[in-house]
């Protein structure tokens, strides 16, 4: 069994690269794979809370690296699925703790026996995000509808293109506000992907219910009537290969939004 | 009567019209387009700056052109990026003016290799400028007297002067870039 390696990385911090690898990770445990999440955010480790497994942590990356302990023993399971294990990072430690070779050995030693190993990436375009993607053949680039997360996640793109290991990368619209969009005051996920002229994996709304979910160290995909849970666990089918239709969150609703959106395509045309 | 009607008209197609032209998210999206096109080219604004300048010389030698409202971007689709120049003419140039021009260009250069050449002797004549210097001392008595050194020596004070001259006026105009 060979493994996937997916490496999820933004460039700019705050995009939700770790609530995204929790999400998707979780998602295809849930789906029957076996994943492994390795936390590479050396020094400023969260991934753990956000699962909830903050308080079972012995060993860390740094220590499987330094050869405190065999790999095996590093990886923490998740509390509810088997399926899904963790590999933290060192809080005490900072990036250059790990090289870009050990973290590839790791990867390819886990290929074995998973098939996923979703790498959550510091952000950043130094040495920690070079030590991240050093494993990987696949790549998911978060960003938001914000004119800095565009920006960054354009550069991001360029180094990831420039890295022949790297086979696919696709993009993952987070935080989207359907609300803001439709008055005008927000890009749109088109708009997003046309600029940045990348496949599309996802679209995330922003969803209030992550801050709780966070909260809990639940991943949002747990919930079944959340449209951020449902989006994620989109995002996890078309991982495994399937064809899953995006959500509607840009389409107009209202009577109102029609008649509106109807104006707006005839003033286009003019 | 006709007033409150056109207000209304204008009021319901404001309502239902989405697209303002001037919302944030236009804003940003045009921003970004022009902010991405810079990163991904390494074109700088210094670079882009000078190039300007260049271009201006150029055509202004053919047409007279309106400077302030020349517009130089880089603009582009999808994967292919363009150089948008956009200029807005006065007039074309006449025949004469153009050989005027060409023929101040000409002086210019001939001006500024001429320069080049007495900054050269300058470098070669450093050495022996102490003897100039002595020289001078003792023509000062005898100011009818004119031999070759001391008049080379003059040149190349004042080739000195119009050097530090030159210098000073490219200190002044850097500011303005």
């Amino acid at each position: 069994m060979t493994g996937r390696v997916i490496v999820i990385t933004s460039g700019k911090g705050g995009v939700g690269k770790t609530t995204t690898s929790a999400n998707i990770g979780t998602a295809l445990a849930k789906s029957g794979a076996k994943v492994v999440l390795i936390d590479t955010d050396i020094g400023l480790r969260n991934l753990d809370l956000l699962l909830g497994l903050e308080n079972r942590i012995v060993y860390t990356l740094v220590d499987v690296v330094e050869e405190r302990c065999k790999l095996k023993q590093a990886l923490v399971k998740d509390k509810k699925n088997p399926n899904l294990c963790l590999l933290a990072a060192a809080q005490t430690r900072d990036k250059t703790a790990v090289s870009a070779e050990q973290l590839k050995e790791i990867c390819e030693e886990l290929q074995e026996d998973y098939d996923f190993i979703l790498v959550d990436c510091p952000a950043g375009i130094e040495h920690g995000f070079q030590t991240a993607i050093s494993g990987a053949s696949e790549a998911i680039v978060v960003t938001t509808p914000e004119m800095s997360a565009v920006r960054d996640a354009d550069r991001i793109i360029g180094l990831l293109e420039a890295k022949e290991e790297i086979k696919s990368y696709k993009l993952l619209v987070n935080r989207v506000r359907p609300n803001l969009i439709k008055a005008n005051d927000m890009m749109s996920v088109d708009e997003v992907v046309d600029i940045l002229s990348c496949n599309l994996i996802g679209v995330i709304p922003e969803d209030t219910g992550i801050i709780t979910s966070t909260n809990r160290g639940e991943p949002i995909v747990n919930d079944e009537n959340s449209l951020a849970g449902k989006a994620y666990k989109n995002v996890a089918l078309r991982i495994l290969g399937e064809e899953v239709p995006f959500l509607d969150i840009d389409e107009p609703h209202g009577v109102i939004d029609k008649i509106k959106h109807f104006f707006s395509k005839i003033k286009a045309k003019a | 009567m006709k007033d409150i009607f056109t207000n209304l008209y204008n009021k319901v197609i404001g309502f239902f019209q989405a697209e303002k032209g001037d919302s944030s998210k236009v804003i940003a999206s045009n921003r970004l387009k022009l902010v991405l096109m810079h990163d991904r080219t390494n074109l700088d604004t210094f670079t882009m700056q000078k190039m300007r300048e260049q271009l201006i010389k150029v055509i202004s030698k053919y047409i007279e052109i309106d400077q302030e409202a020349l517009d130089l971007n880089l603009e582009g689709e999808g994967d292919a990026i363009a150089l948008m120049l956009n200029i807005p003419v006065i007039r074309a140039r006449t025949m004469e003016e153009i050989e005027a021009i060409e023929k101040a260009e000409e002086e210019e250069m001939a001006q500024k290799a001429l320069e080049a050449n007495e900054e050269s002797k300058d470098d070669e004549t450093e050495n022996s400028s102490d003897d100039c210097e002595n020289l001078d001392d003792d023509t000062e008595n005898e100011e009818n007297n004119e031999n070759d050194e001391s008049n080379d020596c003059e040149e190349q004070n004042e080739s000195d002067k119009e050097n530090t001259k030159a210098d000073k006026k490219l200190k002044s105009k850097q500011p303005q870039n």
